[in-house]
């Protein structure tokens, strides 16, 4: 097997072309910040040169600050995290979604195992993934409302305040 | 049953889809032949991650180690590990020990579990009986340590409760001794009962590469002869001072799954013994903050279903940004959808068994509501006679 340095520098090579910025989060580790246009392809990628395997896909929530006086309110965005694990090394694409442009398109015609992770991604953080064919909830219940993403942070529960746990 | 055109679907679940676990399968029939498979999960989704967001560090390691009544020293080792990356604090070398002890205990606890209810849906009563008494050997060991049978809760951030004493690892070694020559009175059986073999020799056979482009792993995928394994891959706790050997298998049938799952328990076995005659001195905790650093982590480790991440995000205060958990079951749902087509409607108990699917691991809500709707804490002996009265 190759060694995490060789694994990671080879993701890297390969990243290259799409890559806004790499960063190296610890020595396993290596994070790519890459266009949501370039998603599928730095994937492709990815898969072509079988770059270990997918791992997960983590969707994050990034509210906006709210505004100075006098400023507008900036828009929120949700940030999508695909992990691949090679050996020891794991290898991070990310992209921002701001709320407005939350779209992108399914990896699951690449890497099969990425449906239930864009499933999840679709109904816990609203994020439209064109392409993914299922439909209705996967973890939710049935009669779940419409527009209701329980992983944004504006989420607090039904009528009721923001959750407050005892003690904490 | 439900027809559609020529097309007869039988829905399975959510109750008992011959697991004591709610999923919902529909497979599409051809005579006794599948011909299609779907699954709807989430029948017991919790919110925990949205959950973790309202707790502090300390009160999601008990929160995380309720994922899973089965594999709950893992979660909170898996959590554990991000929590003390983003800190920048490493548990004394003695607390890793005792953590990978835990862990190895739990998953002979784990396989042999599986192998009754595996057993069990092959219509293998006495199997399954034997190994869950046998496990309680390795139930009991637990309690020794901890307490607790099921939710030992022996991780801290920054090390471990409990100590092992000569007196405890005296009769952990006794213990062993019992499983391992049990586990080879199951080996015997299942590689040489006619009927087992044939209920499981050649069914659902996944070929290496059909394994990889599935996504399958932990001892599915290592049945179907690929070598991965976390604890080996990338070395946790102190794996690397006390390593173990990665079981595979070639056959990559429900007969491999259950050769490697058995062989996995003699290596358990095999490296706590190793461990109780080397367990390093000194102490079992360092100092964590409270406040953990902004900053993300990613940990890995190997449930005994298979590869567990964790991704833990913090913004420099008392309570976590994100929690992430990809639990190991998720990951091989697709394989029984992909193999059941072909098999035999009565395939599929053992075939959804084979992965060893873990209901707490895909779904992570359950809520207890009293008639007039408040959510409450019951007692356990309220809780117990509602059960008593519901099903009266």
């Amino acid at each position: 097997m190759a060694s995490t340095v060789g694994s990671l520098g080879a993701a890297e090579a390969v990243l290259t072309p799409f890559a806004v910025a790499f960063t190296r989060p610890s020595p396993e580790r290596l994070d790519v910040t890459i266009h949501p246009d370039n998603l599928l392809t730095a994937i492709r990628a990815l898969v072509d040169e079988s770059w270990g395997y997918l791992s997960a896909i983590i969707g994050i929530d990034r509210p906006a600050q709210p505004p100075a006086e006098g400023e507008l309110q900036a828009e929120g965005a949700v940030e999508v995290l695909y992990l691949f694990c090679s050996g020891a090394a794991v290898v991070t694409l990310r992209i921002n979604l701001p709320y407005s442009q939350a779209v992108i398109p399914t990896i699951s015609g690449i890497a099969p195992t990425a449906m239930l992770y864009e499933w999840e991604l679709r109904e816990m953080l609203g994020v439209d993934v064109v392409g993914l064919r299922v439909t209705g909830h996967l973890i939710l219940a049935d009669e779940w409302p419409e527009g209701v993403y329980p992983l944004r942070k504006s989420f607090t529960g039904f009528n009721q305040a923001a959750t407050v746990v005892k003690g904490a | 049953m439900t027809t559609d055109t020529n097309k007869f679907v039988i829905p399975i679940g959510p109750q008992h889809p011959a697991l004591k676990e709610p999923a919902n399968f529909e497979f599409w029939v051809d005579g006794e032949i599948v011909t299609g498979a779907s699954v709807r999960l989430g029948y017991v989704h919790r919110g925990i991650e949205k959950g973790a967001e309202a707790r502090t560090w300390t009160q999601n390691l008990y929160l995380m180690e309720r994922i899973c009544g089965i594999c709950s020293h893992v979660h909170a080792t898996a959590y554990t590990l991000g929590v003390e990356k983003l800190a920048g604090v490493a548990a004394p070398p003695r607390a890793n020990a005792i953590r990978q002890l835990m862990g190895e205990l739990e998953r002979i606890h784990s396989h042999m579990l599986w192998l009754g209810v595996a057993a069990h849906e092959g219509g293998f009563d006495s199997l399954f009986m034997y190994s869950w008494r046998d496990r309680e050997t390795v139930m009991d060991l637990l309690e020794k340590i901890s307490g607790n049978k099921v939710h030992y809760s022996a991780n801290l951030l920054g090390g471990v409760k409990f100590d092992i004493t000569p007196e405890l690892a005296a009769e952990i070694h006794k213990g062993l001794d019992f499983l391992e020559e049990r586990n080879k009175f199951y080996l015997k059986v299942i590689t040489t009962d006619e009927t087992f073999i044939g209920r499981t020799r050649g069914i659902g056979t996944m070929t290496t590469e059909k394994a990889e482009f599935l996504g399958a792993i932990g001892p599915t995928a290592r049945a179907s002869g690929i070598a991965r394994d976390i604890r080996v891959d990338a070395p946790y706790l102190i794996y690397d001072q006390f390593p173990v050997k990665v079981m595979t298998h070639t056959s990559g049938d429900l007969h491999g799954r259950f050769i490697v799952r058995i062989n996995e328990t003699f290596e358990s076995i095999r490296v706590i013994r190793e461990i109780l005659d080397h367990l390093p001195g000194g102490e079992l905790t360092t100092r964590v903050p409270r406040r953990i650093p902004a900053g993300e982590a990613v940990s890995r480790v190997e449930a005994p279903r298979g590869e567990l991440l964790y991704f833990v995000a913090s913004n420099g205060s008392e309570k976590p940004e994100r929690v992430k958990v990809r639990t190991p079951s998720l990951c091989n749902w697709s394989t029984v959808l992909s193999l059941a087509i072909g098999l035999k409607l009565a395939d599929m108990p053992m075939l959804l068994s084979g992965i060893d699917p873990c209901f707490s691991c895909n779904d992570r809500s359950v809520g207890l509501k009293s008639a007039n709707q408040d959510p409450q804490i019951w007692s356990w002996e309220k809780l117990r006679q509602y059960g008593i009265e519901y099903y009266r």
